[in-house]
């Protein structure tokens, strides 16, 4: 199977407006990558997609949940091709302070700590599947 | 360009220089040689297990994708009273054809009905059989169903690569072109070297004549060594009657530079992939032929829209209960279970399985897979632009490929399947509506066919992580879970077997459930006549 690797950095496409908050940032980086199975508003979809409304996962470590959005975990894919640290701590300090949640934000720093320590295997990024 | 063979060691024999040279093809040669046989890597079993003296012991299958469709039919008729459970309306799983009609729900998502004409769709699951699945093969054959070959390679159509650099990058590129330049201009600038002298030391004249001989011909060169394109390549102007065109004009090659700054060089490799054959297979109509076939035999075994809610086990059996079609809860016992729900959902619902079975049926991820089907007005790459089926090969990751349809040739219309994603970037695309879907594909057909958005009559697109009773594409173990878990789940827990192509080295292909079904259903009837096949 040919293996390239063509995991760019699209997000980075993303416009960050000049000046503007961190959470607004975090709202467009949440809303393109994580709301399909999330869902826009956090609840996700019972019996497949975990809500992060009031989740301890979400709420806890930022360490541990940077490395979740990194690595992935069961269906859900692995950002660290996809998000700088900077894009990962505002995504997850937007999570974590909306629909409830009240948990502090998620530093650059924290999200670098456990970047390359992945474990996961790539989704695999060829230039077909199956 | 100076020689690019810094990197072998100026004390290294002939011989052993030219075993390493020879090494990857000398093993390529000899596992083909060993296919021949049979006994080869690839899917191992060419047949269905024989089984026989079922002695109608009960044995409940969840789930009636290609797996438990299999398994279903081997053990009915091996004497087994075979119930089957399947969640959906159909049967067949991820062995689905959007055609006129066909309805898909994503999870929290907006319903859509395919709008194809008559007679077009897309096959968003699986959708080709590379020639060495003998076992998907083996049921073609066996239920009679008509196969079209799959064009999984073809040198006229175009590699796009808008990141590449220089003067070729973000223009469409004939592979074929591509192919012949990177190649051509490769051999030249390693038959010059060895012409220079760079190989003196490490190969005797004999052997640099021989090497040379084989550049010539690789790359299509000249007597002096230089390469200045090829008729493979195709013409500016084709030749034919008469005295014009008469032999036509020759094209030029593209500078080596450029072509090695474009990067369209990736998709071109000295042979495909093993799971990528250049000979491929399609049932005619589409890929849910497969599972009508097995329909045709089981159906009367199935029952449909029954979602499993509960599997119990003793040393007696198993106990499973569901909601029917009607709402109703349901009860079912049998002796025993093979379950081929797929992992994303089994971890999730409630089974009774020891702890480890429980935690390895945790330990895989499941790959996110985008796909859009595009109903063409117009077949204009066939008449515009002389491309018959295969793959147009774009560095959007949100793209990745767009495949004209390997059916229907000539026809009026067509299905071109707009793009193939994973991971991160199918999560993103997953995201939009299936308007915005479309238009996302449009926009990149744009950059490749003029006036291919203008076509554009109408669209179906699945995200395969937000289908329910799916959740992912298929299984992706990594090498650590390879080791710790997927051995504990290809063995039984108490009376529960798990099949499918997560069970298997041939994980996203049909041929990986059936072959797993035959592993498991042979693990199952040899315990069943140990404990002497008494119903």
């Amino acid at each position: 199977m040919i293996r390239t690797s063509w995991i760019a950095s699209s997000a980075l496409l993303l416009a960050l407006t000049a000046g503007g908050a961190q959470a607004a940032d975090g709202r467009t980086l949440y809303v393109e990558n994580c709301a399909a199975c999330h869902r826009p508003n956090g609840v996700g979809v019972p019996g497949a997609f975990p809500t992060l409304v009031g989740s301890k996962v979400v709420t806890g470590d930022p360490k541990a949940t940077s490395r979740i959005v990194l690595e992935g975990r069961g269906g859900m894919p692995a950002f660290q091709g996809e998000m700088d640290d900077d894009e990962v701590a505002a995504a997850l300090t937007y999570v974590r302070g909306s629909w409830g949640n009240k948990a502090k934000p998620v530093q650059t720093a924290d999200v670098g700590a456990v970047r390359g320590k992945a474990r996961r295997e790539d989704a695999r990024a060829s230039l077909q599947a199956h | 360009m100076t020689a690019g063979l810094e990197g072998s060691p100026p004390g290294l024999s002939r011989r052993r220089f030219l075993e390493s040279l020879g090494g990857m093809g000398g093993s390529a040669l000899l596992l083909g040689g060993m296919s021949a046989l049979g006994l080869g890597i690839e899917s191992a079993t060419a047949g269905p297990p024989a089984l026989s003296g079922g002695g109608g012991r009960k044995i409940v299958i969840l789930g009636a994708g290609v797996a438990g469709l299999t398994a279903a039919y081997e053990l009915s008729r091996a004497g087994y009273d075979v119930t089957v459970l399947e969640a959906r309306s159909f049967a067949g799983g991820r062995c689905q054809t959007a055609r006129k009609g066909f309805t898909l729900t994503e999870l929290g998502g907006e319903t859509q009905t395919c709008d194809f004409d008559d007679g077009h769709y897309i096959n968003h699951g699986p959708w080709r059989i590379p020639y060495h699945h003998h076992s998907t093969l083996h049921y073609t054959k066996e239920f009679n169903i008509p196969l079209e070959v799959f064009v999984n390679d073809n040198d006229a159509s175009y590699v796009m690569y808008g990141k590449g650099k220089g003067p070729l990058a973000g223009k469409p590129l004939r592979k074929g072109q591509v192919a012949a330049d990177i190649r051509g201009g490769a051999a030249e600038v390693l038959a010059k070297s060895v012409k220079q002298g760079a190989l003196d030391q490490s190969m005797s004249a004999e052997d640099r004549e021989r090497f040379l001989a084989y550049l010539v011909n690789e790359g299509y060169l000249d007597s002096d060594l230089a390469y200045r394109g090829t008729d493979g390549r195709g013409y500016d102007v084709l030749p034919g009657a008469g005295v014009s065109p008469g032999p036509g004009k020759a094209s030029t090659p593209y500078a080596f530079q450029d072509v090695l700054n474009s990067g369209a060089w990736k998709t071109v490799r000295s042979v495909a992939g093993f799971e990528q054959q250049r000979t491929m297979f399609q049932p005619v109509g589409g890929m849910d032929q497969i599972a009508k076939g097995f329909e045709a035999k089981v159906g009367n075994l199935i029952r449909y829209s029954t979602v499993v809610k509960t599997l119990r086990q003793s040393d007696k059996g198993v106990e499973i209960t569901y909601a029917g079609p009607d709402g109703q809860t349901g009860k079912l016992k049998a002796d025993y279970c093979l379950c081929t729900i797929p992992l994303s959902v089994l971890r999730q619902m409630d089974i009774q399985a020891s702890k480890p079975f429980k935690a390895a049926i945790g330990a895989v991820s499941y790959a996110l897979v985008g796909k859009i089907g595009l109903q063409m007005k117009r077949r204009f790459w066939e008449e515009d632009h002389s491309i018959y089926g295969g793959h147009v090969y774009f560095d959007d990751p949100e793209i990745l490929t767009m495949t004209l349809p390997s059916t229907g040739w000539q026809g009026r219309k067509g299905v071109i399947q707009g793009y193939y994603q994973f991971g991160a970037q199918a999560a993103k695309v997953s995201a939009l509506s299936p308007a915005e879907r479309q238009a996302l594909a449009s926009r990149a057909g744009d950059r490749v066919f003029p006036g291919y958005s203008d076509n554009i009559e109408s669209s179906f697109s699945a995200a395969w992580h937000r289908i329910e009773h799916n959740l992912g594409g298929w299984a992706q173990w990594s090498d650590e879970a390879r080791v710790s878990a997927y051995p504990v789940l290809c063995e039984p827990d108490g009376r529960l077997y798990l099949a499918g192509e997560h069970l298997s080295y041939l994980t996203g292909w049909q041929a990986g459930g059936i072959e797993s079904a035959w592993q498991q259903i042979t693990k199952l009837h040899a315990r069943i006549q140990a404990e002497g096949g008494k119903a």
